[in-house]
């Protein structure tokens, strides 16, 4: 068993090495490499991290002064000359669905590189935009992240000189976000442990004594808080506005069987597939990655929660023309199709769905019967509370 | 006392040769690329740390209130000495018959006891996290074996205070292995057979010959693997809980997720301030530069 561990590690690495055949392709780097290495638990660390871990950690016991004068140290800040788009994104299927979709057929039309930054930190968007050095142009959030950046000043203004408005349907552009693809993060649980049928609810997730086994959340405050109300009887449409106590002395019964608390996508699939875990809420398209690879994992979409990823230019960067040449391609139904049938997210440009078979539709999050079952974060109620949110959720988690 | 030993000493009776000195001023220079190395990478970031945990947002020492009066910082500052002590314990115990044997035996068990710990020395330490992270897992050796004795699932290992300390024990073994082995090597055999010659029991012998003897890679051995697992991250954030977070963990919580630069430099200075307040201890005790034997 551990060879077979061994081996899937070795694989892994072979999966990671093979996007950048495809095109120019960098990775996190800085401290952020450190970080994500903890947070990748498992096989899928970041490369960069692995890859020279002892001056990391001889930077770490310097302190934090070291770390702080990091970014300025070995942070790049690519030309404005330079022909590319550099993007921030997930990392694992994520990225190699959207270079499929996105970044070669973009390339291959406008001339101009694609560089992708991995995994996503939205943190970190704010030190760019400040210190003005562009570890990436593009990045993107569900409405509750892009909401908050937005609010907080970090989205470059759209150039309708290069987006043509024309191009995006109604409704997709909201602020100076444009819309990206629907996804649903759901409760799913292992069929091999429960095959007399698993948790159907957060209400049965919360029920430790009727399905025992080892739980995982998303570490994302919002997500798990909406969990929390529908287990406590809150009808989906009265989630919001939040009662947050009310959310957080629910989220304490549980508190002692969540065995971890997972931060990357790549983690939570790690934890299931391998059994680590028996029941979690992850992402959709990753669940059914793992079932089509035969993972015995059943996807609950009762109190799902359904949120729609838009996509952004940070403020200010150098590159933004390339920029908004690419957000403009990847809201067109074609890529958007390409990508949605890869990763089984729901398309934002409606026009999408010609190109998508009908049993490719029903498993996305756009399925009319999911979204009734579903609830989605309100983010003019959250993007202002966030980063009290963030903080709170941070020290209860430590407590 | 000194007074007495200057007193004692004839004085005067000893005059420097009269040798003129060539007014070296370019063997200076030479110190200046290392200097300026060091002012780069160490004084200047410190400096900035000390700066930004004082001044962000606005100058206020605030933040060192936050960390000496929330509770759970507190907290966090307790535990990350209290596993580091921990840490220390768990490894001078074990590495100190592992030092033993190879200092004091030169046959094929010294050779292989050596051989092994320069192997896990010189392998990478998130590799053998990684390691540790599969072996204690829910398909890993340990959990097969409960299954294979009939003990029933096996108890939670992986995401445990538990895991996270054994991790540091291992990856700090060797460390303390080396730095116990420089200096038991260089205590003379004849002194332990005096002993026994003069009568001592083997265990006496011990008590009051070697074990003195071998004090300063105790304490050495002691303030090294102290002072690295007060800013471990790695391995407690990959094998522990966020219930026993670690402070370096905590700093990296609060750059990477919150954005409170100043509250994590303050965070930082902290973590400063207790580890030179440890090598000062040691200093005033034994002198820094004998830390490495």
């Amino acid at each position: 068993m551990k060879g077979q561990a061994f081996k899937r590690l070795t694989n892994c690495a072979g999966r990671r090495q093979s996007p950048s055949q495809g095109g120019a392709r960098t990775y996190g780097r800085g401290f952020s490499g450190v970080t994500q290495m903890a947070k990748n638990i498992g096989h899928h660390a970041k490369p960069a991290g692995s890859r020279t871990p002892i001056p990391r950690r001889f930077l770490l016991r310097a302190g934090a002064g070291t770390l702080l004068a990091a970014p300025a140290i070995i942070g790049h800040s690519a030309s404005a000359e330079e022909n590319a788009v550099y993007v921030n994104t997930w990392g694992g299927s994520w990225t190699a669905a959207e270079d499929v979709a996105f970044y070669k057929p973009f390339t291959a039309k406008t001339g101009i590189a694609v560089k992708t930054v991995a995994p996503m930190s939205y943190a970190k968007i704010k030190a760019i935009v400040q210190s003005g050095n562009y570890e990436w142009d593009v990045s993107g959030g569900t409405n509750v992240e892009s909401k908050e950046a937005q609010r907080l000043g970090l989205l470059e203004p759209i150039d309708y000189s290069v987006l043509h408005r024309e191009n995006i349907p109604e409704g997709n552009i909201v602020g100076d976000q444009i819309a990206g693809v629907a996804l649903s993060t759901c409760l799913v649980y292992r069929k091999d442990k429960f095959p007399n049928g698993g948790p159907q609810s957060w209400a049965d997730f919360w029920d430790v004594k009727r399905f025992p086994g080892a739980r995982c959340l998303y570490n994302r405050p919002y997500t798990v808080l909406t969990y929390a109300l529908l287990a406590d009887g809150v009808p989906p449409d009265k989630i919001y506005p939040m009662d947050l106590d009310r959310g957080f002395r629910k989220l304490d019964q549980i508190k002692p069987h969540i065995k971890v608390w997972w931060e990357q996508a790549t983690q939570s699939q790690q934890l299931i597939e391998d059994g680590e875990v028996d029941m979690i809420g992850m992402w959709n398209a990753r669940a059914q990655e793992l079932i089509n690879r035969g993972v015995p994992l059943e996807i609950v979409w009762n109190g799902n929660e359904n949120s729609m990823a838009y996509k952004f230019v940070l403020k200010g960067t150098p590159r933004a023309k390339q920029a908004w040449q690419f957000m403009e391609f990847i809201a067109q139904p074609e890529p958007q199709a390409k990508f949605c049938t890869l990763m089984s997210y729901g398309p934002s440009n409606p026009k999408a769905f010609d190109m998508i078979s009908p049993e490719a539709a029903k498993r996305m999050p756009t399925n009319p019967e999911y979204q009734k079952l579903g609830v989605s974060p309100n983010g003019d109620w959250l993007a202002p509370r966030m980063a009290e949110l963030r903080e709170r959720f941070a020290q209860w988690l430590e407590s | 006392m000194a007074g007495v030993v200057a007193a004692a000493q004839p004085a005067a009776s000893w005059q420097a040769p009269a040798i003129a000195v060539p007014q070296a001023k370019i063997p200076w220079l030479l110190l200046v690329p290392a200097c300026a190395l060091l002012i780069l990478l160490f004084v200047l970031p410190i400096g900035y740390t000390l700066l930004l945990s004082v001044t962000e947002p606005y100058l206020s020492l605030a933040h060192f209130q936050r960390i000496f009066t929330v509770p759970l910082y507190r907290r966090v500052m307790v535990n990350t000495f209290v596993t580091s002590l921990l840490v220390t314990v768990c490894c001078l115990l074990i590495a100190y018959p592992i030092a033993y044997v190879i200092a004091r035996r030169d046959d094929w068990l010294s050779r292989i006891l050596l051989v092994a710990v320069m192997l896990c020395f010189w392998t990478g330490f998130v590799v053998r996290t990684y390691a540790w992270m599969i072996i204690l897992g829910n398909k890993g050796p340990v959990a097969s074996m409960f299954t294979l004795l009939g003990l029933g699932p096996p108890p939670r290992l992986l995401f445990t205070s538990f895991a996270s300390a054994l991790g540091m024990v291992h990856i700090l073994l060797p460390f303390m292995v080396l730095t116990l082995y420089g200096v038991m090597q260089r205590i003379d055999p004849h002194f332990s057979r005096a002993a026994a010659s003069l009568g001592a029991r083997p265990t006496t012998a011990f008590l009051h010959v070697y074990l003195p003897l071998s004090l300063p890679g105790v304490i050495n051995g002691g303030i090294l693997v102290f002072t690295i697992c007060l800013g471990f991250f790695i391995t407690p954030a990959l094998l522990g809980s966020p219930r026993d977070m670690m402070i370096s963990q905590l700093i990296n919580q609060q750059i990477q997720e919150m954005l409170a630069w100043g509250f994590a430099s303050a965070l930082a200075v902290v973590l400063i301030t207790a580890t030179g307040i440890v090598l000062a201890i040691y200093n005033s005790l034994a002198g820094l530069d004998r830390l490495w034997g």
